[in-house]
Parts: structure tokens; C-alpha cells; sequence
């Protein structure tokens, strides 16, 4: 599974929720690949997936939050897709 | 100090969208006349500007506004400002994106009718317009 994090260069908010949003992702599953996107190295994609707002996360490229989720709401989401998948 | 029409001149836009502006809380008069009118100082002026130039890179009222309130935020930073000018190109390219696509789908009808003498009931734009209306009920 692979999650994508855009994330604003210079943003305080993203760069604090970060290491515990990554620590929640390989909580979910250990074999979470985590990629930090800088969105203006990466605008056509981010656009590709409508992203309007950051940061954004998208999981197995589709973008599930417009803002950054909670450890908790992140956990809840993988184990979603996870369910989802198997 | 000067009245709401010669800040209207200045700033090259109508009285009436200055007193909108007002109501909608990006812009207040530095003080009022005896007589009741609104007065404007080169704060105002400058402000307008600022208005003007962020409705020029596709911001909306709404969005200048929280930019006027950032800017006079202690704890706010260049980043905040930076943040949302990117949030906004990302709005403007998914904006020119599907305005793309759909000149793509004018080529393709414009290319349909390639017989331009045709009565209007035999148009191929027209027909193909209706089976996209068909399709989507």
C-alpha cells in the first residue's frame, strides 16, 4: 500500500503531524510504502488527483484527505482500504 | 482624506463596488464626513490595490479577506501567504485542465460537421449534443 502525503514546502503544521501520521500508517501495515510529496515538484499529479487544499494524503493513488487527518482517522482509513482490498 | 468617487477614480473601479467591498468586509472608510459620507485615506487606496491584484492571480473575496487577516496575525509567516497561493494555482490548473478538455470536446463535434450546408435538423453538433443529453438522464 502506498500513501502520498503534499505537503506545502515551509508548512509547520505539515512537517509537526508528519512523523506521527507515518507511525500510524506502518501501525496499520508494517509494509506501508510513505512517500512526502513537495506538491510543486509534483503539481501534475497532485492535480491529476484534485488535489485542492493542503496538505492532502492519498492512499494507493486516491486522494482520501483534504487536510490532515488525526493519527486515529489516518489508522481508520488504511484498515478501510485494507478491508477493502483483501 | 478623500470621498468614496475620487477613490473610486483612483482606483479605476465603480463607487458601488467599493461600498460591496465594504460590506463584505475587506475595506472600511478611515472616517466620515460632517455631513454623514464615507472618507478614505492612501491606506484605502493601497488597500484597493491589494484587492485589485489578488483578484488578478484568481483569488475571491472570501479568499482575499483571510489573506487581510493573515497579513495583520503576529504569528502568521510568509508560508501561511505561500500556502495558499499554491492551493490556489492547484485550483486555477484542475480549472484549465477540464476547460481543456472541453475545447477537446468542441474539436471533436466542430470536426463532425464537416458539411456546412446541411438544414439545422440534419446538424451533427446538434445530434451529438442531444446524445450527450440522452446519456446522462
Amino acid at each position: 500500500m502506498k500513501i502520498e502525503v503534499f505537503y506545502s514546502p515551509g508548512c509547520k503544521e505539515c512537517a509537526a503531524a508528519q512523523a506521527n501520521l507515518k507511525a500510524a500508517a506502518h501501525e496499520a501495515n508494517a509494509r506501508v510504502e510513505w512517500r512526502e510529496l513537495n506538491v510543486l515538484d509534483e503539481l501534475d499529479y497532485a492535480v491529476e488527483l484534485g488535489v485542492l487544499a493542503l496538505p492532502a494524503i492519498a492512499i494507493d493513488g486516491k486522494l482520501v484527505f483534504s487536510s490532515l487527518p488525526t493519527p486515529r482517522q489516518l489508522r481508520k482509513a488504511l484498515n478501510k482500504h485494507i478491508a477493502r482490498e483483501t | 482624506m478623500f470621498t468614496i468617487g475620487k477613490l473610486a477614480t483612483f482606483a479605476g473601479i465603480s463607487a458601488d463596488a467599493l461600498r460591496y467591498y465594504e460590506r463584505e468586509g475587506l475595506i472600511e472608510p478611515a472616517g466620515k464626513s460632517a455631513a454623514g459620507y464615507r472618507l478614505y485615506d492612501k491606506d484605502s487606496t493601497r488597500r484597493v490595490q491589494f484587492i485589485k491584484h489578488a483578484q488578478h492571480c484568481g483569488f475571491t473575496l472570501a479568499e482575499i479577506r483571510e489573506l487581510i487577516v493573515l497579513r495583520g496575525r503576529d504569528a502568521a509567516c510568509c508560508g501561511d501567504v505561500r500556502k495558499r497561493a499554491i492551493e490556489k494555482k492547484l485550483q486555477l490548473e484542475i480549472k484549465i485542465r477540464a476547460m481543456k478538455a472541453m475545447s477537446k470536446g468542441l474539436d471533436r463535434l466542430i470536426k463532425e460537421c464537416a458539411d456546412e450546408t446541411k438544414p439545422v435538423e440534419e446538424c451533427a453538433i446538434l445530434a451529438a449534443l442531444e446524445q450527450v443529453a440522452g446519456g446522462a438522464h
